[in-house]
């Protein structure tokens, strides 16, 4: 006896759900699709036999045949999406790479330490105001003396070592010509600093004879010696990023007066006292002072109508304290193991 | 100036300690260097004299002593030479501890008993090394405490003094700074005038007063050859850090460290007539103290006699009138010499003495008659003999000294800070001899040492001094503005250094001087040199930075680095015309090893080429924004490569026209920036360096003046790219290719790529094949295929035309 249409439907339902669930590659499930559900289709041929039964039965039947399509539909359906999930989830996993090996390319250099320190230096006093001068290198001897109240034979200038290259003309041995330089070609107010090489004949454990400073002049009505104080304490405090205390020491500059050497509280042991600060809690740092009137005598400003002061730092000694570095020498070896330690 | 705090307080009654003065200089300006004590307080350590000395039975070298030390006699075994009866000497009994840690016990030496140690200087730490126990003065009383007599209770302070405060060189000099800054009781010597016993005295002819406006010289007869100086004064002058020679040289010595007067003694028997100070003549030549020759110029003040030159003055005798073992007649010299006289005379002839170092900062005009009397004083009660009158030549004209005006306005503004009125007088009147009042302020005199109190504001830094810098309030001025914003006009610096650094350079710094030998391999310019360099390998101002950069480039080549990659910014340094000087601000790279660092996953990298640092220099170019391309050529430099270096130009645009003309002429309407290429490899091999060198460099001030980007309309319409390949001579600069084309296609050209170079299979000997990617878009209008093809055909139908060249298959 040949089963009944429903009963064929049931078993052709049963087949389709093993076959979809055997099926691994997607290809197998659009090779079902077709054998199910295509024009020539297993259950598409269900419905031709539609006109055999009687009357009363097609629409039924057709009912039926039409969900057991759905069904089927929705079989594959779903077992499309599990398998592409699959083939997702293990390509995922065969592309897992090891995060922990060094990434590729080009990498960075740096800039010199004392490049390093300048810049910062630049960014305090141009955030207060002050302006970036410059002036040559090799100097007459009235910028870099006489100007400066240093006149020929002073004793101030055999602490200046000076490298000649000709009767009158040297290499600058401070930043501080520069200061006659601008005062010579502007009016005050004035408020600028001016960083460079400078040069001394002098070459041991503790100097080069080349090094680099940075030099400060502030001219206007009314400057003081308080003034200066504000400044450089502004000026170490920031570039030290510590609270740190500063102290002035009467000193001797032929172009300043009253003169003063600063030191600061030491950065390395807290003003407690350590090897840097030879036990006494404070390091010396620059010099500086009220711009003497001689020298606005020079440059032709009114020492009764304006008052100024001026300063001078030393580059590699602050970028020594400020990164620990031990042997002023390095600076100029240029060794890569050195450099690469200042990204 | 080592100064002995024993010897301080002798002048100055101060309620402070060795540390406590210490403290008060420096906070004024006299910087304390260090304190350096001696050794201290010794118990058991007592004056003893010796009674009977025999020799140890069993020792050659050892001696049985019996030592009188007042409440006792000792038998003690000494080792030294110059033990001998009724020496007095230092010794340390049973339980004494000396400065080098030694322990005073009672002993057998060789069998023989020893009570304890008869002392040499050097166990006590009055000098590093001695011969022979110390031999005391006959004033020391047996029994006496040494530590007393020999004030080994002591601190030797060391002051750092600055040029200004050459009033500061003497005992004298610190103890009155003391009483300004501590308000300290101070008192000064009590120096009577020494009567002659003789009338004879030595005939002076003072020629030139300006330069001396004062000298004093006073003969002494018939001084004790045998006199030896004593030993306090010895101590003194050990503990100031000056070496007793004889006694009249140590009185001199010892007055100058007192007073603060540089003294000379001359053999009277060796001085030819009288004495002479006069201007020196050139050519003129002294044998001076220390057996040096000086050969003197036109304008060095000189002591002379009626033979010629005995002395530089203030700076060093001469030898030849020098007194020795057998003088008995002296002529003491106590002058002033001017600041202005003494002024680098010493440095002259290679010479720096404690007598120059203070003529130099000035000596009080007024001393040289007190410091003849003290030392008269001293070389009497020491050596003995006669002294004849002092002949003193003086003018008339000397040392003015003018009073200074201090307002007390002024001061309060200058140091930012309200004072007291009275407290500010009081501290003038402390410093000053006279002081008065006036409407303003203050009238100062100051004394007649303290050459540094010229102005107002060396009367402002005296009273900030004294009241303290750190009493001086902290204060921010108003500040107009002056920095300006970075200008677009050029480059800044900091970018400059931003791309290379990001293109992994590190940044050098080197010395701006050479050495010559470098410089020649580089230029042919005639450099500027220095006159006196450190070492000759240093004495030529670069004009290229490159020799300095390849030196680093070696130092690291030598140091394992494969890989190194140097830029430098600075200036160099040239010679324009006579006595004028030119500087370049210029930035120089060089390159050295593999274009990449190793790595994994890649190949290994090949090494750098010209390509490679080309596109470094280009990328540093790019960073001024102008569209006309910058010019590589022909170019020939003797330290590079001849086949691998271009020179860097551009065309002068309209921003550069006005900066360039107005520095001058520059031909054709072009600039030359500097130049590109390999290293020569016989430079490359004398330094011995393992791979091929390329370097640039370029005058950053020309190359980095920079255009404003000009905004140019984004088309719409899509673009279209062709790829052509030509094959031309293979000498052919490829760039010649990118203008013909450029100037043929005008602005629908958008880009150009050279995306390949190729010679070999397929292309004929002596050709290259040259492939060339267009990219084409019209601005206003869609480009059409057949827009590309007529375009394309235009390009090749030009380069056809100008160079041969032949489209490859």
């Amino acid at each position: 006896m040949p089963a009944t249409p429903d009963a064929n439907l049931e078993q052709i339902l049963q087949q389709a759900k093993a076959a979809v669930a055997a099926a691994q590659q997607p290809a197998e499930l659009e090779n079902l699709r077709v054998q199910y559900l295509g024009k020539k289709g297993e259950l598409t041929s269900q419905l031709k036999q539609i006109g055999s039964l009687p009357p009363e039965e097609r629409p039924k039947f057709g009912d039926l045949v039409n969900q057991v399509k759905q069904q089927v539909a929705e079989l594959l359906s779903q077992k499309k999406t599990a398998l592409e999930h699959e083939e997702l989830a293990a390509s995922l996993a065969a592309e897992k790479v090891d995060i922990t090996l060094p990434g590729r390319g080009i990498s960075t250099g740096g800039n010199h330490p004392v490049t390093r320190t300048m810049q910062r230096i630049e960014d305090i006093f141009i955030a207060m105001g002050f302006g970036v001068a410059q002036g040559p290198e090799i100097e007459d001897d009235f910028h870099n003396f006489e100007a400066l109240n240093i006149p020929p034979e002073h004793p101030a200038r055999a602490m200046h070592d000076t490298f000649y290259v000709a009767e009158n003309t040297l290499l600058r041995t401070h930043t501080s010509p520069v200061q006659v330089r601008y005062m010579l070609n502007e009016k005050p107010p004035i408020n600028i600093i001016a960083p460079g090489r400078v040069y001394r004949c002098d070459s041991d454990v503790t100097h080069t004879p080349m090094f680099h400073q940075v030099e400060g002049l502030m001219v206007d009505e009314g400057i003081s010696f308080a003034d200066l104080k504000g400044v450089l304490t502004h000026f170490l405090q920031q570039f030290f990023e510590a609270d740190l205390k500063i102290r002035l020491r009467p000193s001797y500059f032929p172009f300043t007066e009253p003169s003063a050497e600063v030191d600061i509280s030491c950065v390395f042991c807290n003003a407690k006292g350590c090897r840097v600060c030879k036990h006494t809690g404070w390091i010396e740092i620059l010099g500086s002072g009220m711009v003497h009137p001689e020298v606005f005598g020079h440059v032709g400003i009114d020492s009764e109508k304006y008052t100024g002061f001026a300063f001078g730092v030393g580059v590699e000694r602050l970028t020594m304290l400020r990164y620990g570095v031990d042997d002023l020498r390095l600076f100029f070896d240029n060794d890569l193991t050195f450099l690469r330690q200042f990204k | 100036m080592i100064i002995s705090e024993q010897w301080l307080r002798d002048w100055v009654r101060v309620d402070l300690d060795a540390n406590g003065i210490s403290e008060c200089l420096t906070n004024a300006g006299l910087e304390v260097d260090g304190i350096e004590s001696m050794a201290g307080s010794i118990d058991n350590l007592v004056v003893g004299k010796v009674l009977e000395v025999s020799k140890h039975p069993d020792a050659d070298r050892l001696s049985l002593t019996k030592v009188d030390i007042g409440d006792e006699q000792l038998e003690i075994v000494c080792g030294a030479a110059n033990v001998r009866a009724d020496l007095l000497v230092a010794v340390a009994t049973v339980g004494a501890k000396l400065p080098n840690g030694l322990k005073i016990k009672k002993a057998k030496v060789r069998g023989a008993e020893s009570n304890g140690m008869l002392c040499s200087a050097a166990e006590l730490g009055l000098e590093e090394s001695s011969d022979g126990i110390l031999e005391l003065d006959a004033d020391a009383e047996i029994g006496q405490r040494v530590d007393e007599y020999l004030q080994l209770n002591d601190n030797l302070i060391d002051i750092d003094l600055t040029p200004n405060r050459g009033d500061c060189l003497s005992v004298q000099g610190v103890a009155r700074e003391l009483k300004v800054l501590a308000d300290a009781g101070y008192h000064p010597l009590d120096i009577e005038a020494v009567d002659a016993s003789v009338d004879e005295q030595i005939d002076i002819e003072l020629e030139d007063s300006v330069a001396c406006p004062r000298y004093l010289g006073r003969l002494v007869k018939g001084i004790d050859v045998d006199a030896t100086t004593p030993l306090w004064m010895q101590e003194r002058l050990r503990r100031s850090g000056v070496r007793p020679i004889s006694p009249v040289v140590d009185i001199t010595n010892y007055v100058m460290l007192e007073l603060g007067q540089p003294m000379h003694a001359f053999d009277r028997a060796k001085l030819h007539e009288k004495i002479i100070i006069r201007q020196s003549v050139p050519g003129e030549t002294i044998k001076l103290l220390d057996d040096s020759e000086a050969t003197l110029d036109d304008d060095t003040l000189v002591i002379a006699d009626a033979k010629g030159a005995i002395a530089i003055a203030g700076v060093m005798g001469g030898a030849e009138s020098a007194i020795d073992d057998n003088t008995v007649d002296i002529v003491l010299e106590a002058a002033h010499f001017t600041r202005r006289s003494a002024a680098g005379r010493a440095r002259r002839y290679g010479l720096h003495t404690e007598s120059s170092h203070r003529f130099e900062r000035g000596v009080d005009p007024y001393l040289p008659a007190q410091a003849m009397q003290r030392a008269t004083e001293l070389l009497l009660e020491i050596c003995g003999g006669e002294a004849g009158p002092v002949n003193e030549q003086a003018t008339s004209s000397e040392i003015e000294t003018s009073a200074v005006n201090l307002r007390f306005e002024r001061l309060q503004q200058l140091l930012g800070m309200p004072l007291e009125h009275k407290e500010v007088g009081d501290i003038l009147g402390r410093i000053a001899d006279s002081v008065s009042a006036n409407d303003d302020g203050w009238s100062v005199s100051a004394p007649s040492y303290r050459f540094d109190i010229e102005c107002e504001a060396d009367l402002v830094e005296e009273v900030a001094r004294v009241k303290g810098y750190d009493n001086i309030p902290t204060a921010l001025p108003r500040i107009a503005p002056r920095s300006i914003a970075a200008s677009e006009s050029s480059v800044n610096i900091r970018q400059v250094r931003q791309t290379l650094v990001a293109r992994d350079y590190n940044e050098a710094i080197t010395y701006s001087f050479i050495d010559p030998a470098q410089h020649e391999l580089f230029s042919n310019e005639s450099a500027v040199i220095l006159e006196n360099p450190l070492a000759e390998n240093m004495s030529s101002m670069r004009t290229s930075l490159l020799p300095g950069l390849l030196e680093a480039l070696s130092f690291n080549a030598k140091r394992q680095h494969d890989r190194i990659r140097l830029f430098e910014i600075g200036a160099t340094y040239h010679l324009s015309g006579d006595h004028s000087y030119a500087e370049i601000q210029r930035l120089a790279a060089v390159v050295m090893g593999p274009c990449q660092s190793s790595q994994w996953g890649i190949e290994k990298p090949k090494d750098v080429d010209f390509f490679d640092i080309k596109g470094d220099l280009e990328a540093v170019l790019g960073l001024t924004g102008i569209k006309e391309p910058f010019i590589f050529n022909e170019f020939e430099h003797i330290a590079m490569h001849p086949g691998q270096v271009s020179g860097i130009s551009k065309k002068i645009s309209a921003q550069t026209d006005l900066q360039e003309n107005s520095k001058g002429s520059q031909d054709a309407g072009f600039v030359d920036l500097g130049f590109i290429g390999r290293l020569h490899p016989k430079l490359q091999k004398q330094h011995g360096l393992p791979a091929n060198v390329y370097a640039f460099e370029i005058d950053i001030e020309k190359a980095l003046l920079a255009e404003l980007p000009a905004f140019q309309g984004v088309s719409k319409f899509p673009s279209i790219k062709r790829d052509i390949s030509v094959v031309v001579d293979h000498k052919l600069a490829v760039s010649s290719l990118l203008v013909a084309v450029a100037r043929k296609l005008g602005k629908v050209l958008v880009k150009t790529l050279v995306f390949d170079v190729y010679q070999g299979d397929g292309v004929a000997e002596g050709m290259k094949s040259v492939s060339l990617s267009l990219t084409l878009q019209y601005p206003d209008k869609t480009m059409t295929d057949e827009d590309a093809e007529d375009l394309t055909q235009k390009a090749l139908a030009v380069l056809e035309q100008e160079f041969g060249a032949k489209l490859r298959d």
